[in-house]
């Protein structure tokens, strides 16, 4: 229980996707001037990064591992996670439209998000079993989730700061999430302390 | 907004889609073949040239060798003399810093001295816990012989000088490294006692 | 010809300061920032997703006529993820310091924007020679820019610059700062301020030269443009 949670915890402050691996930045930036849109973007994100690593967990191991074929790991990961938004897409259009409509429009943007083949492909290399990758996806999501909803509130409110007119938009945004990301060095080490 | 079902419609992308991924998954394998004999060789490359930095008296380097220390399984290395003769060991440890695991690789002679540490796997703070791994602070364990302790002014032969604003870093090599000196006088008893 | 020749030109040269991707465009941010820690890794990331990008350019153009419509993205993503693989087996077996310093992000540039968003917004859609030189001066436009960042991360968090091919891997001079290089620059938080000062500085080149600033998220580059039902999505131009 104690390696899961370190795990989550060491995911969402340590080794935060958006602020210390940089994983995900074009929505971090992106889809993150209202607080709304940014937590739909993040919960989107989680779940597929879930599924994904669900589904390619077995594929990895069983049928890659099993055939020698590791060196197709990148096309069949992307093309998997391809599949998948797809398929999640059309299911919740068709099947569940208040979902879709709060979650749904975020999913083709999600394809080419590189933090979710990121995850998939760390889980892979740290080696992690099925349990453990699991957890380490849900740890990145809820980070990423965490990330986008914090900056997208410092960004809300930077709409109505007075700003240095060259640094207007994109720069003040990236020194935003500077700050940001600075706040989170300071986790560094903490879960290795609070858990032994 | 509904569509007649045409089954040409379905058939030819999916053909095509087919084609592209089978010559891409053939120029995939060839690619493998031709490189993986080079990236094994590289491994077994770095592995000596590592073991060699470590103990470089060492003309050459046993098999595998395993030792179960405190319930732990470990693999080492004889280094061995152009004769064949032991003249010091390669042990590998490990243990968690600041990012995740530091491994390091010690090289020790018969009686135990440190003949050199390496870092094998490290993921520190850059610019902080990665000074560990410069030579001013692996060559502190070299020609001692531990365990060794951290502390701030190292003043006796087995204190190590931690590395400024990196002390779970410094502490975490240290502890790798006392692993390895566990494993050796393990071995050592154990030939005694044999 | 000389026409044909200056249109080609224009190809290679709008990548490197009108439409740089990683300043103007906005794209490619992720490994912009994180490979950005030192000259040598920024170098490395450039070169291998500038031959990706290339290589892809020029197959998928070649292809263009033959990709149906409906599983082009599909197909896209085929084409990129096996350059990327082969390109990720060689580095791993001719360059492996490098494979070491860039770890997770080399197999990701299968998602690295530019690459896709120049096969959709270009190689797509125009000859294999034009979508050539679209890939060279969109990489060297990459690699510049990384290189760029490079440089000031690696000057100012260590002091100074260590590239292994040059003088026996050993730093090229001595440290600025002495012992106390300001590291903040080689860790996340400086990735960011780096690159957001570059962008502001490349927003007021822009503005002197009568052109707009640097959108926010240039929807338009987006590969995924044509899909995209985000409500933040900007249809204008």
């Amino acid at each position: 229980m104690k390696v899961y949670l370190s795990i989550i915890l060491a995911a969402i402050l340590t080794n935060n996707f958006v602020l210390s691996k940089f994983l995900g930045i074009c929505p971090f930036l992106g889809v993150s001037k209202q607080t709304k849109t940014a937590s739909g973007m993040g919960i989107a994100v989680t779940f597929v990064m879930l599924l994904s690593t669900m589904v390619t967990y077995p594929i990895n191991k069983y049928l890659l591992e099993g055939l020698g074929l590791e060196y197709l790991q990148t096309i069949v990961f992307i093309l998997v996670i391809a599949a998948l938004v797809q398929l999640v897409e059309i299911a919740l259009k068709k099947y569940m439209p208040p979902l879709y409509n709060a979650l749904g429009i975020y999913l083709p943007l999600i394809t080419t998000n590189c933090a979710v083949l990121g995850v998939v492909v760390l889980n892979v290399e740290e080696g992690y079993s099925f349990g453990h990758s699991v957890a380490n996806s849900f740890g990145a999501g809820v980070g990423f989730l965490l990330a986008m909803v914090m900056f997208s509130g410092v960004r809300e409110r930077m709409e109505s700061s007075d700003i240095p007119e060259k640094l207007k938009g994109l720069p003040i945004a990236l020194v935003a999430a500077s700050l940001t990301s600075m706040s989170f060095l300071g986790f560094t080490g903490i879960v290795e302390g609070m858990l032994g | 907004m509904k569509k007649k079902f045409n089954i040409k419609d379905i058939l030819f992308p999916t053909i095509a889609l087919f084609l592209i991924a089978g010559v891409c998954t053939f120029i995939l394998a060839l690619t493998n073949s031709l490189t993986t004999g080079k990236i094994l060789e590289n491994a077994e490359k770095t592995k000596i040239e590592t073991r060699k930095m470590v103990c470089p008296t060492a003309d050459s380097f046993s098999e595998d060798k395993t030792v179960t220390v405190d319930s732990q399984q470990y693999t080492y290395n004889e280094a061995l003399s152009q004769t064949g003769e032991i003249i010091g060991y390669v042990f590998t440890a490990s243990d968690k810093g600041y990012g995740g695991a530091v491994t390091v690789m010690t090289g020790m002679d018969v009686d135990g001295k440190i003949t050199g540490v390496q870092t094998i796997e490290i993921n520190e703070t850059a610019g902080l816990g990665m000074n560990a791994k410069k030579e001013s602070f692996r060559g502190q364990y070299k020609g001692k012989t531990g365990p060794f302790t951290v502390s701030k002014d190292a003043t006796t032969d087995t204190q190590i000088k931690a590395l400024s604003g990196a002390t779970i870093t410094s502490n975490a090599l240290t502890n790798a490294v006392n692993k390895t000196v566990e494993i050796y006088n393990h071995i050592k008893g154990g030939d005694n006692n044999g | 010809m000389a026409e044909k020749k200056n249109s080609l030109f224009k190809e290679f040269s709008k990548g490197l300061i009108d439409e740089n991707p990683v300043l103007r465009l906005v794209l490619g941010t992720c490994p912009t920032l994180a490979t950005s820690t030192s000259v040598e890794s920024a170098i490395g990331m450039g070169l291998a997703a500038s031959i990706v990008l290339i290589c892809s350019n020029i197959v998928i153009s070649a292809l263009r006529k033959v990709i149906p419509s409906k599983v082009r993205i599909p197909a896209y993503i085929v084409v990129i993820a096996s350059f990327v693989t082969v390109v990720q087996m060689l580095v791993s077996a001719f360059v492996p310091t490098l494979n070491e310093q860039l770890g997770v992000y080399l197999p990701l540039i299968v998602v690295n924007c530019i690459i896709l968003g120049r096969a959709e917004a270009f190689a797509g859609k125009n000859s294999v020679l034009a979508s050539a030189f679209d890939g060279l001066g969109m990489g060297v436009g990459f690699t510049t820019a990384l290189f760029c960042m490079g440089f000031i991360r690696e000057l100012l968090g260590t002091g100074t610059i260590t590239i292994s091919l040059l003088n026996n891997g050993n730093p090229l001079f001595p440290a600025i700062f002495g012992e106390n290089p300001i590291t903040i620059f080689i860790l996340a938080p400086g990735g960011f301020f780096v690159f957001g000062m570059m962008i502001a500085l490349a927003n007021h080149i822009a503005q002197k030269k009568g052109k707009k600033i640097a959108e926010l998220h240039s929807c338009k580059a987006c590969p995924m443009f044509e899909n995209c039902t985000s409500p933040d999505k900007e249809v204008k131009e």
